[in-house]
């Protein structure tokens, strides 16, 4: 075990506007889907509801992944070519 | 080094110019004026903004050729049903019948067809057949409500539009789940209908220029200064009505026919407590769809029946005709002749094919029991009405398999309807994504006593 200091990394990511955008309307989209899941069972539309909830897991995951996947850091600004 | 300046939308600026949107748009939804809309103090209820009124109803305007009609004709056009019942053809002779027959399938242990099931729809049926057109709660004068003048005070006048939404609200206290005002069109009154005594010859339905409503021994008067008919909907319950074709599953149905009559009831006393003149009806007396489609309560469909934009067509209609000046709704605009030339859910899930499988809507009649002079997708009542024998109850499944037929819990609902209005050329996709989701089935009426009874529309 190395008696040197540990050495951390701290990445702060700074997302553009589109990315929070996409980010409310996930949001958006995730939460309908949770309610038709949760309407439909009280509806007795067992059927709906399956797919419903099905739907909002598969979207729940793809939606974590790319919010906190790994990210290609972004060019700086005033880089030289 | 001097960096210039970024002209870029922060985090911050853009959700703070998402909440001024959502905030706008709130603001901008409560001023929307709607259908039946005035500025009065009882607030006119509103309508979600994709259901259109119109000036002209988009199915099922009449011609010239439309006539009076009259409603209880129907089993003299069938030799076959007299037959059944040693000569009396009659809607109570097969009332009767089917009784007879719901009663066998129950000792068949038929499912759906339990005592208890059975004796549901008769405790549903309760008010409904207590009384009669023209007596008792369908009293066509005042029961027990005190007049202006009694109460030593002259009648309620005000504004046409505040009498409407007066009279809306009562309607929707009483248990209305739908109210709409029409003007009176004599064209949709019947022409008879049996008084007291199902044994005496129909009585005449007449028009006269007399003060208040009368049943004589051989009419029903209706003065002619009744310009107005106030048509209800009244929603019944979705998940009841799945059970169909069941003795169960006619429960649902009885009960929006009694509900009907306490509806009504109420609402012509309120009137008359104003001081004016109202005669309350359910089925009797006049044909509830055309006053509706008037009163803008929803279109015509594919079922030949009025499809409402909230409860689909899974509604019992009723109404009260009336003296009391009021503002008129105008028919209204959803979609619904499009949706309906593409989907025909229900004519495929219909058991007796007894409905419409054509592409456009047409002036021609199937059989004597339509009326014409009107263009729609006109049904076998024939057919419909042998399923009903064959299976011993009023069936019903029509209503639930229409995707217009929804609970009232999953929000995703009220979107469907709302791009089904607005965008027509993805009605085919709405439809097959109904099946996707599996609505629309009938449920077995086994677990109906089992479950958790849910109330209203949740199911």
């Amino acid at each position: 075990m190395a008696n040197g200091p540990e050495i951390y990394t701290i990445t702060i990511r700074k997302r553009r506007w589109w990315a929070w955008t996409v980010a409310a309307l996930w949001l958006m989209a995730e939460l309908l889907f949770l309610q038709t899941a949760m309407g439909s069972m009280i509806e007795g539309e067992y059927r709906a509801a399956t797919i419903s909830w099905i739907v909002a897991a598969v979207f729940l995951a793809a939606g974590l992944v790319a919010w906190l996947g790994p990210h290609r850091p972004r060019k700086p600004e005033n880089a030289q070519p | 080094m001097v960096v210039a300046k970024q002209n870029r939308t922060g985090r911050r600026a853009f959700l703070k110019a998402g909440g001024l949107v959502a905030a706008a748009g709130a603001l901008t939804s409560m001023c929307v004026p709607t259908p039946g809309g005035g500025a009065t103090h009882v607030h006119a209820h509103k309508r979600a903004w994709w259901i259109k009124s119109v000036n002209r109803p988009t199915l099922g305007e009449t011609t010239p050729n439309f006539t009076r009609f009259s409603g209880r004709d129907m089993f003299a056009l069938y030799p076959e049903l007299k037959n059944q019942h040693d000569g009396e053809g009659s809607f109570e002779a097969e009332m009767k019948s089917g009784e007879k027959r719901a009663a066998q399938a129950m000792n068949e242990r038929k499912p759906g067809f339990t005592l208890p099931d059975l004796q549901l729809t008769g405790g549903a049926w309760t008010l409904m057949h207590s009384t009669k057109p023209g007596s008792g709660l369908l009293s066509w004068t005042r029961v027990s409500v005190r007049t202006p003048a009694e109460l030593g005070t002259a009648r309620h006048t005000a504004p046409p539009q505040e009498m409407a939404n007066l009279v809306k609200a009562a309607a929707r206290l009483y248990g209305a789940g739908l109210v709409g005002i029409s003007p009176m069109n004599e064209a949709y009154v019947n022409l008879k209908q049996p008084g007291d005594d199902a044994h005496q010859p129909p009585k005449d339905i007449v028009f006269e220029d007399v003060e208040v409503p009368a049943v004589t021994g051989t009419q029903f008067v209706i003065p002619m200064k009744m310009k107005w008919a106030v048509t209800i909907a009244i929603p019944m319950d979705l998940d009841l009505l799945s059970r169909a074709p069941t003795a169960l599953g006619d429960a649902a149905s009885a009960l929006g026919y009694s509900h009907s009559v306490f509806v009504v009831a109420s609402l012509a006393e309120f009137i008359r407590g104003l001081g004016y003149q109202a005669i309350p009806m359910v089925n009797d007396t006049a044909q509830s769809i055309p006053f509706a489609i008037d009163a803008g309560i929803g279109e015509l469909s594919r079922l030949n029946k009025l499809v409402t934009p909230e409860f689909g067509p899974a509604v019992r209609l009723c109404k009260v005709f009336t003296d009391l000046p009021m503002a008129c709704d105008k028919p209204v605009d959803f979609g619904l002749v499009d949706f309906c030339r593409h989907c025909k859910k229900c004519a495929e899930a219909c058991p007796s094919r007894a409905l419409s499988f054509d592409d456009e809507p047409s002036f021609k009649i199937v059989g004597p029991w339509n009326n014409p002079g009107h263009k729609t997708w006109f049904e076998d009542s024939y057919k419909c009405f042998q399923y009903w024998q064959k299976s011993n109850s009023a069936c019903a499944i029509c209503l639930t398999s229409c995707p217009y037929s929804k609970g009232d819990q999953a929000w995703i609902h009220e979107g469907v309807k709302a791009a089904a209005s607005t965008v027509p050329v993805a009605d085919a996709a709405f439809r097959a994504m109904d099946d996707a989701f599996g609505y629309g089935k009938q449920r077995a009426p086994e677990d109906w006593w089992n479950k958790e009874q849910l109330s209203g529309r949740k199911g």
